[in-house]
């Protein structure tokens, strides 16, 4: 383990944090209110400890390789949430240490379960900090640094593996440098064009870059207690709907797009299933609530859309307190918290394309039933998917399963009904937020213990970085030279 | 016309000696000694054991007197190369094979890079063919000529109780139909008026593509008339490759039967739709039961051994599959194979040769089939001002015997000509003629030197 190394990389990640933090200081000090000061030295530990971090000597042989680079990625996400949070807790916004940390991770990793219960009386700095660590977040923390800083060389490679979402790997430039620029100047492209639709809804412009961050990093952060639905504005239900459906799937297609190659886009068969499952679970819930909960068919099909695009994205937005709608509609949703965005998007738990090779595995299964001697592989459109991915995804899938089952089985100590136990770990683990219950839309986390609120911070860092990065850390072998 | 043939496997032997009845010298090169041995004691050609791709081979030879270079070595690569090179050099045309299915959709490039004049890939033309016949409803179809206007067809006469022992004048339900061939125990007779059928012929019939559907029609068995679904292919080597991927494309279901697991696996990646791949020998007639064999509408044996796909054809025949067609690459074995029933016995060299000799006959020829295991053949010919045949009655020209005028195609309409018809220029002439006529056909039409 090349040790210096990982440090000087955290060095530079923390120096990129801390400009981060800039943005709302301005904001705060513009505005004048009291949490300038609580920025301001935020920024300066942070970038303090970065700049000595990044000083240090490294050795001859400084190579990042596959384990240097998971390292990097766990623990780079942790420093990133600890100095993230010091703002939430110097200006007293979040007094406990604790809560200010799983609000960060909760930021970083796009998840948006929040341990505040009044979120409006909160200063403007603090509340555009808490959403523009999605908009980080979303596109991953360290692929910004791999952008800018190119000390890690070949090794950037298995940096940005090791944090992009997703079970395989794409690169859409022969550099992995050129591959992160690409990829974010969609991800601004696409920001700038939901700000300005937000603000045509009339939305402040504050409140819009709040939306559009939460939206974009599919995080769900909001700047009302009533998430979206304290607009009450269908214009501004169905852009969001639009731009969370857009951030969940796969960003290397809009490349495509630009490109004009549409026809990789149409034969895409990650994206086709993924927005299958959307019309078909809006149509039901629609079917559903109408009559039931909604007058106008028109009410119930875009609180439907908007819910289920929130759910299966991971954003966690709410429009409506979905917990009095049937239990069919409830249960879609339920599901939906086990699918996920697509790979290479902003969306986390299992993902769609997992989903798909878990469904094209069954599949096999039964024909190799029939069929004792047949040979058959598993393609994804024309592409076929080679053994080793296949077993990697089966293995991720359970792994999933069984962190779910045994960590709802710790959270149930809380003595929160077991829709709230298994919907709480479902909801961290796969970076959405709301679940139901105890956790349901209309409650925040701020009911757990400090131990609790530690294990689903953990959650969250776990679904973020897709189990085995962090799980792997975690082995006595991965210390072992 | 001098052309010079590189390679000398079963494909090149086979073109030396079609282009032999034609006066035409041929120059084979091959490296190895053995089989050139064999061909000097048979063929009338000058053969030369050296390594084809070799610069100071080639002008040794004089490369620059030759009208023709054919490359048919085992690699395509080399072909590509021999091809090219022999153009620089001063050969005047040049035909390579290139049969790897990476490449199958840029022989237009290869061509045009290359300066290779003609590109063949016999598995694809092979494939091409069974399909054909699968997607015909006849009992074997040869294919169709002047822009698919007319078509040869042949019969079991078996399935014409009518036509039995009778002479061919008195055979009714032939108008406007010409039988241009009778095939007697393995043997080709050219028919008149007085030839009697007997009960195991099989009759070659030339016409109009709509007189020959109305008698196709009279003939379709039951099996027949069901579409076809379900195809059962044997061996998945280039040509089982080609064939699934172009049924699959017409949404028909593919089940492919492959001995090796290395290439197994290539297939099912490969092959997309509505395909499966089952890994086992062709032999193992209890695997091809279990994958349901009785419930194909086509079966066909394409795997390298003639005598698997043989045997699991007739085992095929037994459980009464329509439609069933197999490679067979030895000579020898193809007058067995129709006498025991099976439909088609398809050999690529022959499909290759046909393509190749088509290519040589160059400008007026549009077509050419060599039929009946290359005794015989059709070409297709437009008729220029210069042809000195022109505008006599045909029974004035004197043809030979094994000769035959199937169809003249005046102004788009087709004729069945009598002994009256004449030939005017800008007509597609189709003529049917035995294998040992050609060179006669090539003085009437004057088709000597190819352009």
């Amino acid at each position: 383990m090349n040790y210096s190394m990982i440090f000087k990389v955290l060095g530079y990640l923390l120096l990129i944090i801390a400009l981060s933090m800039v943005a709302p200081f301005l904001i705060a000090f513009s505005v004048g209110q009291s949490d300038a000061i609580p920025f301001a030295i935020s920024i300066g530990l942070t970038a303090l400890t970065g700049f000595l971090l990044s000083r240090l000597p490294t050795s001859e042989k400084k190579k990042i390789l596959t384990k240097e680079g998971m390292a990097i990625v766990t623990f780079g996400w942790i420093f990133a949430s600890f100095f993230g949070a010091l703002p939430f807790y110097l200006s007293g916004s979040i007094p406990s240490f604790v809560d200010a940390f799983f609000e960060t991770v909760s930021g970083f990793t796009t998840t948006g379960a929040t341990i505040i219960d009044d979120i409006e009386v909160l200063p403007m700095g603090i509340l555009f900090w808490r959403s523009f660590t999605h908009w980080i977040g979303g596109m991953g923390i360290l692929v910004v640094a791999v952008a800018i800083v190119p000390i890690m060389g070949s090794g950037a490679f298995h940096v940005f593996k090791a944090e992009s979402p997703g079970p395989i790997t794409d690169r859409i430039a022969p550099k992995i440098m050129d591959t992160a620029k690409i990829l974010y100047t969609t991800y601004i492209v696409i920001t700038l064009t939901e700000f300005v639709l937000l603000m045509f809804g009339g939305m402040t412009p504050f409140e819009s870059a709040i939306h559009t961050f939460g939206t974009l990093g599919t995080g769900g952060f909001s700047t009302r207690n009533g998430s979206v639905g304290a607009f009450d504005n269908s214009y501004i239900y169905i852009v969001i709907s639009i731009f969370m459906i857009m951030s969940g799937a796969n960003f290397s297609l809009y490349y495509s797009m630009f490109k004009g190659k549409w026809r990789d886009v149409f034969t895409n068969s990650e994206l086709r299933l993924y927005l299958t499952i959307i019309t078909g679970s809006v149509l039901a819930i629609s079917i559903s609530t109408f009559g039931d909960v909604y007058v106008s068919f028109f009410d119930a099909f875009t609180h439907a859309l908007f819910q289920v695009s929130s759910l299966i994205t991971t954003t966690g937005y709410t429009t409506f307190d979905y917990e009095q709608w049937s239990t069919f509609s409830q249960m879609i949703l339920f599901t939906l918290m086990f699918v996920g965005g697509s790979a290479g998007s902003t969306g986390g738990s299992i993902k769609v394309v997992r989903i798909l090779a878990l469904i094209k595995l069954i599949q096999r299964e039964i024909t190799k039933m029939l069929h004792p001697r047949a040979v058959v592989s598993v393609k994804f459109g024309n592409q076929p998917v080679s053994e080793d991915t296949l077993l990697h995804i089966a293995g991720f899938f359970m792994l999933y399963i069984l962190i779910f089952i045994f960590g709802s089985v710790l959270i149930s100590l809380e003595g929160i009904g077991i829709l709230g136990a298994t919907s709480s770990v479902a909801a961290t683990l796969g970076n959405i937020g709301p679940g139901f219950g105890f956790v349901g839309p209309t409650h925040t986390y701020s009911g757990f213990s400090d131990a609790s609120k530690l294990l689903l911070s953990f959650f969250m860092l776990l679904g973020r970085l897709e189990l085995f990065t962090v799980i792997a850390l975690l082995t006595p072998r991965f210390w072992r030279t | 016309m001098k052309v010079m043939i590189i390679g000398a496997g079963k494909l090149g032997t086979k073109l030396a000696t079609a282009m032999l009845n034609g006066e035409i010298n041929v120059t084979i090169v091959d490296n190895n000694p053995k089989i050139l041995e064999r061909i000097k004691t048979h063929m009338d050609v000058l053969t030369v054991n050296e390594n084809g791709a070799k610069m100071e081979v080639l002008e040794e030879l004089n490369i620059s007197s030759y009208d023709l270079t054919i490359a048919v070595t085992s690699s395509d690569e080399t072909n590509m190369v021999i091809s090219s090179m022999v153009k620089k050099l001063g050969c005047k045309r040049s035909v390579a094979r290139v049969r790897n299915p990476d490449y199958s959709n840029q022989l237009d490039f290869i061509k045009s890079h290359f300066n290779i004049d003609h590109v063949i890939n016999p598995e694809l033309a092979t494939a091409n063919e069974i399909m054909r016949y699968l997607m015909e409803n006849y009992t074997f179809y040869f294919g169709g000529y002047a822009k698919g206007k007319v078509s040869l067809v042949n019969f079991d006469i078996k399935n014409l109780p009518d036509f039995v022992n009778k002479p061919l004048k008195e055979v009714k339900g032939l108008d406007d139909l010409v039988i241009v061939a009778i095939q007697r125990n393995g043997d080709i007779i050219i028919p008149h008026g007085n030839t009697i059928l007997m009960e195991n012929d099989i009759i070659y019939i030339m016409g109009h593509r709509q007189n020959i559907n109305v008698i196709a029609n009279m003939l379709k068995t039951p099996t027949n008339k069901k579409t076809l679904k379900k195809v059962m292919i044997l061996g998945g080597g280039k040509i089982g490759f080609y064939l699934a991927t172009a049924l699959i494309e017409r949404g028909i279901h593919v089940k492919i039967i492959e001995a090796d697991l290395d290439r197994c696996k290539e297939l099912a990646d490969k092959l997309h739709g509505d395909a499966i791949v089952i890994h086992g020998e062709g032999t193992d007639i209890n695997l091809l039961e279990e994958e349901s064999l009785a419930d194909m509408d086509a079966f066909i044996g394409v795997t390298g051994l003639d005598e698997i796909n043989l045997f699991m054809s007739l085992r095929a025949k037994q459980l009464d599959i329509g439609k069933i067609i197999a490679k067979i690459s030895r000579q020898s074995y193809v007058h067995i194979v129709e006498k025991l029933g099976i439909n088609m016995a398809i050999n690529s060299v022959n499909i290759t040769a046909s393509d190749i000799l088509k290519y040589i006959r160059g400008g007026k020829v549009v077509s050419v089939s060599l039929l009946l295991d290359g005794q015989a053949e059709v070409t297709e010919i437009i008729a220029s001002k210069k042809l000195s045949i022109l505008d006599k009655p045909i029974k004035e020209l004197n043809l030979p015997k094994g000769i035959i005028i199937g169809s003249i195609v005046h102004k788009g309409k087709v004729i069945i000509p009598n002994g009256d018809s004449r030939i005017q220029a800008g007509d597609r002439i189709v003529v049917f003629s035995l294998l040992s006529e050609v060179p006669a056909l090539e003085t009437f039409f004057k088709l000597k030197d190819g352009r």
